[in-house]
């Protein structure tokens, strides 16, 4: 194909030729933007492409000004009637890309070409608005080198090398720079952006609110997009204990559980309300967060307050919530230390617990009644053996699915006493109805359980699909609020790995194997996923959400690195091997008769002949001569600098000769 | 004086010269300066929108920018420069130097513009292979007689990406000698008059008898060549020569001091001169009798040569 393009290149003018090259590195530029543009710029574009080739093709003149002018005025129009201005992010780009296309057809000194590679390359960058993926990174390496070559084309004056060679010289450019580029790239100082507003940001990308109603974890369940990856710095906590703690819901209305969202203790009380004790062992860990509608952080149970997030406030709440107030658009990181083991908020006193034992006037008449039978039980043997009992009814003939059917008015009696099918947000809500109904305080806790250990990098993937709902129950001053799972009761596979696992998976195109073979983690295709995801993950945390804080971690990590002399020893043996690479190359290129020669030279300084600059073997020979040495020296002397001459001025010598072993010999005699 | 010392000005350099690393010099050109705010421009929109690719590209341009510098500065070192021929010529004629530059290095050198570095911007482009030279013509007019050396030669190159120059001064150790300008209307040539002592026939402005039909053997400079431009090519195009009889000359003696003193030095060197040319177009042996020089008489090549050197070099230095 190259070879076919150079070979029309070649029978093209060389203006043609260099033309047609740049408008191949204006149209790789614009193609990625056709994705976004409105459609009459991109046909705009497009056509006006073409004009131009068909101009350079053909020979013709550029259009005249009169002509040129009009049109992008009207382009200009066409631009503001649909964006209805003619600033912003989007409108921008699209009078970016009309810029380009009119400018290509107003060439005539060699500054409108710098003017053309200039805004190429800022339309290269504007394209990362819409999609920074790794494919897009591959074709920005392209463009780059094919417009590289368009500017070295446009410098060269007489001998033209074909295109492969100019490409190959772009090519061999960017490779030089590349690790100039990473080393800007992790080194140069990062300022944490935005430096002002952003007009016009797109956000609201699915993810989990702050309410739970029947359907709003169904709606998750169902989806594979990717809630947030988790990087422990050291053990893993098992899987059985990854509850990420995300809303806690203690208002129920009858239908849907809320936040309560207020302050909800008096001042007098916060020190209490936020005493944590810590037992057992400790996980620090470290969680991006994928961009999408946002308040809370999840924390594995339970964090210590005062996450470190990156360029973003955090609010620790009464809850025992992490809420932040950060724009959307881009991935957070924060980092925390987890303590799965720990008593909270053993200290309320009654009063305060009020609020947990509230439930709406009227509904669900029958777990009132059940209720009652939990708190006789509770009174009389306690309140671990009330909670076994409800769990234990969950245990018994109820089952998990994702599709449990409607529910009526009342939609705990209805969901405890007839379909008895239901999914977490069922089973959490309910059992905290129960509780309370028994005079328990108890709350709900949304999240996500769980994630899938990548073994390729370590990082752990928490899904959309792992949103789950459970409670919480506040067991007296010794034990505090207590994690209460009542899907585990029912599904406990549910926990212990994750929820494309635990319910039947449709096969895709009714082949039950190719199902199989996605879910079977030591297939082939289980370790691409892997691997794909990981790369795209190491592609997240380096290169798109390499920020300020990123950048000072890593730096320190660096430093401390290379204050250990065995790192510095292992650089400067790589730079010592590739110097000595470089220096092979030069001996053996170097003429084995120039290095005989040399030698000699040296020989010959030793005996107090030093050989001028301008000085010739045969004058060299007749200096020899006069020396006091014995005769057979001499003679190898002579013998040598005659056969130097004959080399290096005199007719080529016969192919079977051997005349470098001669004059090595004769080297040697003459030592 | 700065630039003598910044840019290490030097005098003539006989032989080969060899661009060494330190004899480039290099600044950004006015597209680089443009690209520089560019990168600056992406910079500032990465960090406002947090396009982590953003930076990549920004850095990554930036750094080809540099390697840009590299290699353009690459693009002019050590290459080998040396003065190549330059004939004489007459005032107020272009001199044309010739220099010659050669490339022992495995790279090609593309796009190296050439000029005198008083001159403004270079000239001349030439690209020059791996381990092979290309020659290049500088040419300058002359406006008097004697010895014109070669100005100081500026080199510069943008390639391969436009975004840097560099440039070397090198001044060749190059002169040419720039004969009288002849005059153009010059009287008749000043023979003698006097025969030889053989006897032998007259002599005249026009002493040969005739032209004939070139023969191989026949003197070069007996070639006809009015009667040869004169003949339509349709009619052969033959060559023609002069046919001399008896083939006696006069002594024909061009002397400075024979001419009227009141003239002007230069106007006498330029009849002088004008009366060598024509002597040999026609010719007819000559002496030449300038200052202390005193030239035999003759004829030829290697003659007129030395008359006309005589004639640039009268009463200049190095004469």
């Amino acid at each position: 194909m190259i070879a076919r393009l150079t070979g029309m290149a070649n029978r093209l003018t060389r203006d043609k030729a260099d033309t047609l090259l740049l408008l191949l590195a204006a149209l790789m530029v614009l193609a990625p933007h056709f994705g976004h543009l409105p459609l009459w710029t991109s046909a705009m574009v497009c056509l006006t492409l073409a004009w131009r080739g068909a101009i350079t093709l053909r020979g013709s003149r550029l259009p005249p000004m009169w002509l040129l002018l009009p049109v992008s005025l009207l382009a200009m129009g066409g631009v503001y009637l649909t964006f209805r201005t003619l600033l912003g992010r989007e409108a921008g780009v699209t009078m970016l890309a009309l810029l380009l296309t009119f400018k290509l057809l107003e060439m005539h000194a060699r500054r409108d070409l710098f003017v053309v590679i200039f805004l190429s390359f800022f339309l290269l960058l504007t394209n990362f608005f819409y999609s920074q993926s790794i494919l897009t990174a591959l074709v920005m390496i392209a463009t780059i080198i094919v417009l590289l070559s368009a500017q070295i084309t446009f410098q060269l004056t007489g001998a033209v090398p074909p295109l492969a060679a100019r490409l190959k010289l772009a090519g061999r450019i960017f490779l030089v720079a590349a690790p100039l580029g990473v080393l800007l790239f992790v080194g140069f100082p990062r300022i944490q952006g935005p430096l002002w507003g952003l007009p016009g940001d797109a956000g609201g990308k699915s993810g989990m609110s702050d309410t739970m109603s029947p359907g709003s974890m169904t709606s998750l369940a169902l989806s594979e997009e990717v809630a947030f990856r988790a990087h422990f710095n050291g053990a893993a906590p098992p899987q059985e204990q990854l509850y990420w703690r995300g809303p806690v819901l203690s208002n129920y209305d009858g239908r849907a559980w809320t936040r309560a969202g207020q302050q909800l203790y008096p001042p007098a009380l916060l020190r209490l309300a936020r005493q944590l004790e810590w037992k057992g062992a400790s996980y620090p860990y470290e969680v991006t967060l994928e961009p999408g509608r946002r308040q809370f952080l999840f924390m594995l149970e339970l964090s210590e307050p005062g996450a470190r997030i990156d360029g973003a406030e955090g609010i620790y709440t009464d809850e025992l919530e992490q809420l932040v107030r950060a724009s959307s658009d881009k991935r957070l990181r924060y980092s925390s230390v987890a303590h799965p083991a720990h008593v909270a908020q053993s200290g309320l006193d009654p009063q305060a617990l009020e609020r947990w034992l509230q439930l709406p006037q009227g509904f669900n008449p029958r777990t009132l009644r059940y209720a009652a039978q939990i708190q006789a039980l509770r009174a009389e043997r306690g309140d671990d053996a009330a909670i076994a009992a409800v769990l234990d009814m969950f245990r018994k003939g109820f089952e998990y699915t994702l599709e449990p059917g409607r529910l009526g008015r009342d939609e705990i009696d209805e969901f405890l006493f007839d379909t008895r099918k239901g999914f977490c947000e069922h089973f959490s809500g309910s059992f905290v109805y129960v509780m309370r109904a028994a005079g328990l305080p108890a709350r709900v806790v949304n999240g996500y359980q769980g994630g899938e250990l990548n073994p390729v990098d370590g990082y752990y993937t928490v899904r959309q699909s792992d949103a789950h709902a459970w409670s919480e129950v506040w067991l007296g001053p010794e034990r505090g609020w207590t994690r209460i799972d009542p899907t585990a009761a029912v599904a406990p596979e549910r926990i212990r790995t994750s929820l494309s696992q635990t319910l039947p998976q449709a096969a895709p195109f009714g082949l039950q194997g190719l199902a199989d073979l996605a879910r079977d983690q030591a297939s082939w295709l289980a370790q691409m996923r892997f691997g794909l995801s990981a790369m795209n993950n190491a592609w997240n945390q380096w290169i798109l959400d390499y920020n300020p804080n990123r950048q000072q971690d890593f730096l320190r990590e660096l430093g401390t690195a290379f204050a250990d002399w065995r790192p510095l020893a292992g650089l400067a043996l790589c730079a010592g091997l590739v110097l000595l690479l470089k220096y092979r190359r030069t001996w053996r290129t170097r003429d084995p008769v120039d290095a005989a020669y040399l030698a000699f030279c040296r020989q010959l300084a030793r005996h107090g002949v030093d050989k001028a600059p301008d000085e010739g073997p045969l004058s060299l020979a007749q200096r020899v001569r006069q020396l006091n040495l014995p005769r057979e020296k001499i003679a190898a002397m002579t013998g040598f600098l005659e056969l130097y001459g004959a080399l290096k001025y005199g007719a080529p010598a016969a192919q079977n000769d051997n005349p470098v072993g001669r004059l090595n010999s004769l080297l040697k005699q003459s030592r | 004086m700065l630039d003598r010392w910044l840019f290490q000005l030097k005098e003539k350099e006989p032989g080969e010269v060899q661009l060494v690393m330190r004899r480039v010099f290099i600044l950004p050109t006015k597209p680089g300066i443009a690209f520089v705010g560019l990168l600056l421009i992406m910079l500032i929109g990465s960090v406002n929108y947090n396009l982590g690719l953003g930076f990549v590209l920004t850095f990554f341009t930036g750094s080809c920018a540099i390697v840009d510098m590299y290699m353009t500065a690459k693009n002019l070192a050590f290459l080998h420069l040396s003065p190549g021929r330059a004939q004489p010529v007459f005032a107020g004629d272009e001199t044309q130097f010739e220099l010659v530059v050669r490339n022992n290095t495995p790279r090609d050198r593309y796009a190296l513009w050439l000029g005198f570095q008083d001159e403004g911007e270079p000239r001349q482009a030439i690209d020059v292979a791996s381990r092979s030279s290309a020659a290049v013509v500088l040419s300058r007019p002359t406006t008097e007689r004697g010895w014109l050396a070669a100005p100081r030669v500026r080199l510069f190159t943008r390639f391969p990406l436009g975004l840097f120059g560099a440039w070397s001064y090198w001044q060749p150790d190059l002169k040419v000698l720039a004969y009288p300008q002849p005059e153009v209307a010059p009287p008749p040539l000043p023979t003698t008059g006097a025969a030889r002592e053989d006897g032998y026939g007259t002599v005249g402005l026009d002493n040969f008898s005739g032209i004939r039909n070139y023969q191989p053997g026949d003197p070069m400079r007996h070639l006809a060549w009015r009667q040869i431009a004169r003949l339509h090519p349709s009619d052969g195009g033959n060559l023609v020569s002069k046919h001399f009889e008896g083939g006696a000359v006069s002594d024909l003696l061009l002397d400075l001091k024979a001419l009227p003193p009141l003239l002007d030095i230069e106007v006498r060197l330029s009849r002088l001169t004008a009366w060598v040319l024509e002597a040999e177009r026609r010719a007819l042996p000559y002496a030449l009798s300038v200052g202390h020089h005193e030239i035999a008489q003759g004829v030829g090549e290697a003659h007129c040569a030395e008359c006309l050197r005589a004639l640039a070099l009268y009463g200049k230095e190095g004469a």
